[in-house]
């Protein structure tokens, strides 16, 4: 999954270095339009309805976070 | 009480001393009776407003709280004994009630806001439409009380009730720590706009006196002071002469001053105001939310943004840009054209049409007029046409072998944002929407650069003589310098914190004799108003 997740990120966003962001969203790194196009692609790739309540700076802060979330609401559905 | 007086001084300073006085645990009530006495100040029949919602957002908050803990409740009591479909449909069921509390409550906010501050504009214009039918039919505006600040706690109440619908965190369950929360005095008037899980974790902490901290929200303080008497209210009488009635008076080289002055005044005398509200805040341990960060060295207008009234756009992207961009209309529109095909509309789609809602309702927060909504839309429009054509722009870029590393290209960009950004402010500040028209294409046709450098002489007959235009001049040259330190990362209070005390004093001392031999001083010596009160 995680490739995949980064193939999304590398798409709407090709200039961040994912392996070392730990703080995309707290810091601003990734702007709203960006978390948005995430958002859509994610719900796209893994067929996933991603809510606001998801929209949490952790849930998006990195790689690993946004994967953890997919995973999450793999689960519950 | 204004913010620029010798009472509000009086009264922090006294304060701060009762709160490091008392024990540390009644710390907030000392907090909430400043508050209210700041409140009472305005006026006793605004309180009832702030009271009411208050109240509400009390009562309502603990409902959906409860809610949610039975839910949880309920889940322990079933253990293993509920399927995971059983658990989704719970879910959905407490998801459900808790949604009617929360819109329901939103709704009540929203009302009470419309009604204060869109009723006379509702009927101006039905006025409007009614001189259309008949001539001379006209009903008459009301005369309504806006309380004070009724626009900044309102929307900090709404970020707290849709906070506790998601589940964020959980509802305050002290009425009067609520009650602080959205009352707290140093940012009632005019914001920064809080966050529940920021401002309220802080008013409950207990705070031990800080000299530092103590001595850096007293410097902030001062150069709000700089900002808001030195400066904003110096360029006030120009900003006034050349956007008044009588504006076509003047050439378009006026305007251009005009906006120019305006550029600077709104932002002096706004970010002045949240230096005094942040700076007092930290006098008492506590730091509220930056809600500025040079905003005039953007490079875009999505940048200027994100840099200009933070907590206000903070509040937006959360509370609308988000769920405007997930709500399932925009979903389907974007989907639709996915599957025929067209990937690319169905990113244009959200990301064209949700700047036109925020926007909208940014132009109308900030006043109940025709000129407000423009202004938004203006500002929707060049957001929206920014990231729409965001590939033509890098083709551009290519075509043209432009090396954007530049500092002339950084340069240029800041200069044409500052410029897009003061069309804006033509628009709310010229008397209407015609005259902000008429001044555009004045602006365009009819210039004068004389004018603008004060070789006619006629800049110096606008409300500001030579030797007040001189002070503005060195006084905006002072805050750009400052402006471009920190721009670079640099921190001064810190930095001058760490020279020796015979250098560091001087300043200090420097600094409080140009507020107190500049500053300008309204009638019994307090300052104009802010202009962001009024939001």
């Amino acid at each position: 999954m995680e490739n995949k997740v980064l193939e999304i990120l590398q798409r709407v966003r090709s200039d961040i270095d994912y392996s070392k962001e730990k703080s995309m969203m707290t810091d601003g790194v990734l702007d709203s339009f960006d978390v948005v196009g995430i958002i859509t692609e994610l719900a796209d790739e893994f067929d996933i309805e991603i809510t606001i309540d998801d929209m949490t700076e952790e849930n998006f802060d990195s790689l690993e976070a946004i994967c953890a979330m997919v995973a999450r609401i793999q689960d519950e559905d | 009480m204004s913010y620029v007086s010798i009472e509000f001084l009086l009264f922090i300073l006294g304060i701060a001393l009762i709160y490091y006085i008392v024990p540390k645990r009644f710390q907030w009530v000392i907090l909430l009776i400043a508050s209210y006495g700041f409140y009472l100040s305005s006026g006793v029949a605004q309180l009832a407003f702030i009271v009411t919602t208050t109240i509400v957002t009390y009562f309502s908050g603990r409902l959906m709280q409860s809610r949610r803990d039975d839910y949880k409740a309920e889940l322990k009591k079933l253990g293993d004994k509920v399927t995971k479909d059983q658990k989704k449909e719970m879910k959905k069921e407490v998801g459900k009630k808790i949604k009617k509390i929360q819109v329901a409550t939103v709704l009540f906010h929203l009302l009470v806001l419309a009604v204060i501050k869109y009723t006379n504009f509702a009927i101006g214009n039905i006025n409007t439409i009614l001189n259309v039918v008949k001539e001379g039919a006209a009903l008459k505006p009301l005369d309504i009380l806006v309380p004070l600040g009724i626009s900044f706690y309102t929307f900090q109440s709404i970020g707290y009730i849709i906070d506790i619908g998601r589940g964020k965190y959980k509802a305050e369950q002290n009425l009067g720590r609520l009650a602080l929360f959205i009352s707290f005095f140093p940012s009632v008037v005019q914001g920064p706009i809080n966050r529940y899980d920021d401002l309220g974790a802080q008013l409950k902490a207990e705070h031990k006196f800080d000299y530092t901290k103590f001595k850096f929200g007293a410097q902030l303080m001062l150069w709000g002071f700089f900002k808001k008497m030195v400066i904003a209210d110096r360029a006030a009488p120009f900003v006034g002469e050349v956007f008044s009635s009588n504006y076509q008076d003047y050439s378009g080289s006026v305007y251009f001053v005009g906006m120019l002055m305006y550029a600077v005044q709104i932002y002096c005398d706004f970010s002045g105001g949240i230096d005094i509200a942040r700076g007092a805040a930290q006098m008492l341990g506590i730091d509220l939310p930056l809600n500025f960060e040079r905003p005039y060295f953007s490079e875009s207008m999505a940048d200027y943004w994100r840099r200009w009234h933070i907590s206000l756009g903070a509040w937006m992207r959360e509370y609308v840009f988000y769920p405007v961009m997930l709500s399932k209309p925009v979903t389907k529109i974007s989907k639709f054209f996915r599957k025929k095909g067209k990937a690319k509309i169905a990113k244009l789609v959200p990301t064209v049409i949700t700047p036109f809602v925020v926007f909208f309702l940014i132009g109308i927060w900030h006043g109940a007029s025709w000129q407000y909504v423009a202004f938004g839309l203006y500002n929707a429009t060049v957001v929206a046409g920014g990231v729409a054509l965001q590939d033509v722009f890098k083709k551009g870029i290519e075509v043209f072998k432009i090396n954007t590393e530049n500092f002339s290209w950084k340069l240029f960009r800041i200069i044409r944002t500052f410029f897009i950004s003061g069309g804006s402010k033509i628009l709310v500040s010229a008397p209407s929407l015609t005259a902000a028209l008429y001044m555009f294409k004045k602006i365009f046709t009819d210039f004068d650069l004389d004018f603008v450098f004060g070789l006619d002489g006629q800049l110096f007959e606008l409300g500001i003589d030579k030797k007040n235009m001189f002070v503005l001049f060195v006084c905006v040259l002072v805050l750009l310098v400052v402006s471009i330190l920190q721009e670079n990362g640099i921190r001064l209070r810190e930095t001058i914190a760490k020279q020796n005390i015979v250098f560091r004093w001087s300043i200090y001392i420097i600094a409080l004799i140009v507020v107190l031999v500049f500053g300008i001083y309204g009638p019994a010596y307090d300052s104009a108003s802010f202009i962001y009160e009024q939001y």
